[in-house]
């Protein structure tokens, strides 16, 4: 007799597992099965732990701040042009911040969920959309509850392109670590430190990184100072 | 020759396992080993995945896929086995680890550890 899970339960709970542990975490979990009970709450316990693990393999910090700023400048710019006084408003600031974090998220999310290898240049667009998506269903969601906490229309669709490419950019720069090469049983780890692909000299990416980071950091602050300036006059 | 980092208590756990399960280390039997290691503690499989995660990352353990079988509905297994820095680590570890039994049974007296050592060989027995 058939001891095991349900197979609609199996692909429910394959729908939540990043595909790179897929094949494992599904077999562990249908190995321990004893009840449908003890399947779920097992699956529950356990996914999230899996996807924190897998987000802190493939999310590199130091891309991840160039991102944010990329993010958070676009809908800056795309304020600037288009409704300065959107940037002197209470909360203005902060509210530009909602869409990019909301984009962030995506970004953190399908690199998390990418298929383990080699991906074509044009799929490296595909977690900036993705992002972009989430962030203007986050600003459809607000207008419909709290449209105090909505940037307008037009910031929102300027911000959204404006980022499209200058994240399209960075992620091109400096691929997700599920991009790069990966030779059998290479920690991750080491592949972060060399730079991953085998045309890189070992460590020079890691330098770039840490100048474009510092540069984003002073670009960062010189941007909020600016935005500090227009607010106060 | 690389120098292993330290070991958190959780890892030592766990790179303990992989030693004593040696061909059959992957995730079920790697958290049942660490939950009789750890008892009475309660650890989560998820727990062990993350530590697995951050010791291959480490380079002190390495992972390879076995082959499907039928009580895991066809799926495959993750194997882990440990590398010779994991094996470092792990002895390092232990050194340390029983430098501190000595000292503590130094300070509290021979007596206090014979209790000790009773009470833990009831626990395994």
């Amino acid at each position: 007799m058939y001891s095991g899970p349900s197979k609609t339960a199996e692909a429910i709970v394959a729908v939540f597992v990043p595909p790179a542990c897929r094949e494992e975490v599904l077999g562990d979990l249908h190995e321990r099965y004893s009840s449908a009970g003890q399947y779920g709450l097992d699956a529950l316990r356990t996914i999230p732990l899996v996807i924190v693990s897998r987000i802190r393999r493939t999310a590199d910090p130091q891309v991840l701040l160039m991102q944010a700023l990329a993010l958070y400048a676009s809908f800056l710019g795309a304020a600037w042009l288009k409704d300065r006084a959107f940037l002197s408003e209470p909360w203005g600031l902060v509210r530009l911040a909602i869409p990019a974090g909301m984009a962030m998220l995506g970004l953190i999310l399908e690199d998390a969920y990418a298929k383990p290898g080699r991906r074509s240049q044009l799929s490296v667009a595909r977690g900036p959309v993705l992002g972009l998506g989430l962030a203007l269903a986050s600003q459809g969601m607000f207008r419909i509850s709290n449209p105090d906490l909505a940037v307008p229309n037009w910031i929102a669709a300027y911000g959204c392109a404006i980022s499209l490419l200058l994240s399209s950019a960075v992620r091109m720069l400096f691929p997700p670590a599920t991009d790069r090469l990966q030779g059998a049983n290479v920690p991750a780890d080491w592949l972060k430190q060399s730079g991953g692909s085998l045309g890189n000299p070992e460590g020079s990416i890691g330098v770039v990184k840490g100048v474009a980071a510092i540069v984003a950091v002073v670009i960062l602050l010189l941007i909020l100072l600016i935005a500090y300036q227009a607010w106060k006059g | 020759m690389a120098k292993p980092d330290s070991l958190g208590q959780f890892e030592q756990l766990v790179l303990t396992a992989i030693l004593t399960l040696r061909e059959d280390a992957y995730g079920v039997t790697i958290h049942s080993k660490v939950q009789e290691l750890a008892r009475p503690k309660a650890v989560s499989l998820g727990a062990i995945y993350v530590t697995l995660d951050r010791l291959e990352d480490k380079g002190l353990v390495a992972s390879w896929m076995s082959d499907p079988t039928p009580e895991r509905g066809g799926r495959a297994k993750r194997c882990y086995r440990l590398e010779a820095l994991g094996e470092r680590a792990l002895q390092e570890s232990a050194v340390t680890a029983k430098r501190i039994w000595d000292v503590i049974a130094e300070v509290w007296g021979k007596e206090w550890a014979k209790q000790w050592g009773k009470r833990w060989g009831k626990e395994a027995g």
